[in-house]
């Protein structure tokens, strides 16, 4: 019954995304410019050498590929639109409603990252055809690590969104709040530079917080860093971060909550 | 006679500005009022940019230069295209408004106002984000100027005055063209102008190392390239593009004219939302 709910939300949240097309397919359309100018970029820094911070072209053009996905998935509106609820006041008729605000929320997030993630792949996939010699992992078993790896990266990402949202009720505006946390992720992920280039504490920094579940992981799975004892073990790391993060959201919510006045109505 | 055409010109330019400052300083008030979001714009837009410069110091750690370019060459151009972006966020952040304002009709009242429309909606909103990039922007073209052997003359001289002006109107120019789209996408979500602006990410580095495409999207069609790439290879680079560099005030100046006409064929075509 309740279970219904959630997936109705999600239902309407993905036909918004198709509602808004346009708009979205040019969201996606400027990651793609991104991706582009960091190809040409890392091309031009590769020129002439086979290895580059642990990396060689072929390897890098996938860490490209994968970061990139991280970045769309979950995509700009999904953040606002957390944002929006709690700037705009809206919320208040969703305290009124019996669901959990932080489930339903995960659920209209789902529901826009299949119609979204479905294109981002698409794209990825064009970018795979039109510049050849990709590293692709050998093992098949491999791609079901990286799979899971790759959804669960997602969900700690989810995590990070939702506790960043939060801080709304203390500000005014969303866009602050989402650069922060798009500065913040995309040092710490290794979305930026791969953690490689770092000097080796910040590396042992970034290996201690949920970030690095984002993007770095994910990667080292899939370009067949570890063996599967290691692998097991990032991907317990990342389901911890999963779990840790959504009660930290939690709980920070509750909190959060209190602070609500409400004017009127 | 014509004195005292030029006269009212001059009388007209002076109105305006006084007026822009009058409504720019309101809203500086307004923002002024909300510390908490003052505060984390300018420090996210500091971070964003101290981000990118780490980028680069890390890479060029491994490698000597990009495409021929050193470090500090490449900052110049990273430098330019921030403080560009932030005098225009600063000052003309109203620009990012038109879509708002023709969809929620407020352009009306700007029209009813005895005051140019435009200079209305460029004093509109205040991006204090701009402060923080115009800071580190400043401080980070300072740092590469010093850092490379420039041959200064005084014809460079004025040309960089001249490069820094004109980056600030071609960036301008571009957003508010960008923006005027939203007189004909009446769109909430409208996100070209966040595409156009996406595409300046291109000119941080050398356009070089792009293929010709790219290169004639940057140079031809929204010329970004000529806020830091261009300048760069006429103050200190010896290549074939340094003469380019001397059409940037052209450049500067057709961008202008092209973003000025598009906003009034805007305006023309503007039809209230009747509310």
């Amino acid at each position: 019954m309740i279970r219904k709910i959630y997936i109705s939300l999600a239902n309407r949240s993905m036909q918004e995304t198709m509602v808004n097309r346009t708009s979205f397919i040019l969201n996606i359309g400027a990651s793609f410019l991104i991706i582009l100018s960091s190809y040409y970029l890392w091309k031009a820094i590769f020129a002439g050498r086979d290895q580059l911070g642990g990396f060689s072209w072929e390897e890098m053009k996938a860490y490209l590929i994968i970061s990139f996905l991280s970045n769309t998935i979950l995509s700009y509106f999904s953040e606002v639109k957390i944002s929006q609820k709690i700037l705009d006041g809206s919320i208040a008729f969703d305290l009124l409603k019996p669901i959990d605000f932080q489930k339903a929320r995960l659920a209209e997030t789902v529901g826009s990252s299949v119609f979204e993630g479905l294109v981002s792949v698409v794209l990825a996939f064009l970018f795979l055809f039109l510049y050849e010699g990709v590293a692709v992992p050998e093992s098949p078993i491999t791609w079901v690590f990286f799979i899971i790896s790759f959804i669960l990266s997602q969900t700690v990402k989810y995590g990070v969104i939702y506790i960043f949202s939060i801080f709304c009720f203390w500000t005014t505006g969303f866009l602050g709040v989402a650069l922060a946390r798009a500065a913040v992720t995309s040092l710490f992920s290794g979305a930026l530079i791969p953690l490689s280039y770092f000097p080796s504490t910040l590396q042992k920094i970034c290996t201690i917080l949920p970030f690095s579940s984002i993007v770095h992981y994910p990667i080292s799975i899939y370009l067949e860093r570890m063996d599967n004892i290691e692998i097991l073990g990032i991907i317990g790391l990342q389901a911890f971060w999963a779990i840790a993060l959504w009660f930290f959201g939690k709980w920070f919510w509750s909190q959060a909550v209190k602070k609500i006045t409400i004017n009127g109505g | 006679m014509n004195t005292v055409i030029r006269r009212s010109i001059k009388d007209r330019v002076i109105k305006n500005v006084y007026i822009y400052f009058r409504i720019f300083v309101q809203n500086l008030r307004a923002i002024l009022e909300y510390q908490t979001d003052f505060i984390i714009t300018m420090i996210v837009a500091i971070i964003t940019q101290l981000l990118g410069f780490f980028f680069l110091h890390l890479v060029f750690q491994k490698v000597p230069d990009i495409n021929g370019w050193t470090l500090w060459e490449v900052l110049f151009m990273y430098a330019m295209l921030y403080i560009s972006g932030g005098v225009s966020s600063l000052f003309f952040g109203g620009l990012w408004s038109i879509g708002s304002l023709v969809r929620r009709g407020g352009l009306d009242l700007y029209l009813i106002r005895p005051v140019s429309p435009l200079v209305q909606v460029l004093a509109s909103n205040v991006g204090m984000n701009g402060l923080g990039n115009l800071v580190t922007g400043g401080i980070i073209l300072t740092h590469s100027l010093m850092n490379m052997n420039i041959a200064w003359s005084v014809q460079k001289g004025i040309f960089f005055v001249i490069f820094l002006i004109s980056a600030v109107i071609i960036r301008t120019s571009i957003i508010m063209a960008a923006n005027s789209s939203a007189f004909w996408i009446r769109s909430a979500r409208n996100t070209v102008p966040f595409l156009i602006n996406t595409i300046s990410d291109f000119v941080q580095f050398p356009i070089t190392i792009y293929p010709l495409g790219i290169r004639t999207l940057v140079t031809m069609i929204f010329p970004y390239a000529f806020i830091g790439f261009f300048p760069a290879n006429y103050l200190f680079k010896d290549t074939e593009f340094a003469v380019w560099g001397l059409l940037t005030p052209l450049v500067a100046i057709y961008c202008m004219m092209m973003a000025a006409l598009l906003f009034k064929r805007g305006l023309k075509s503007y039809e209230s939302v009747g509310n």
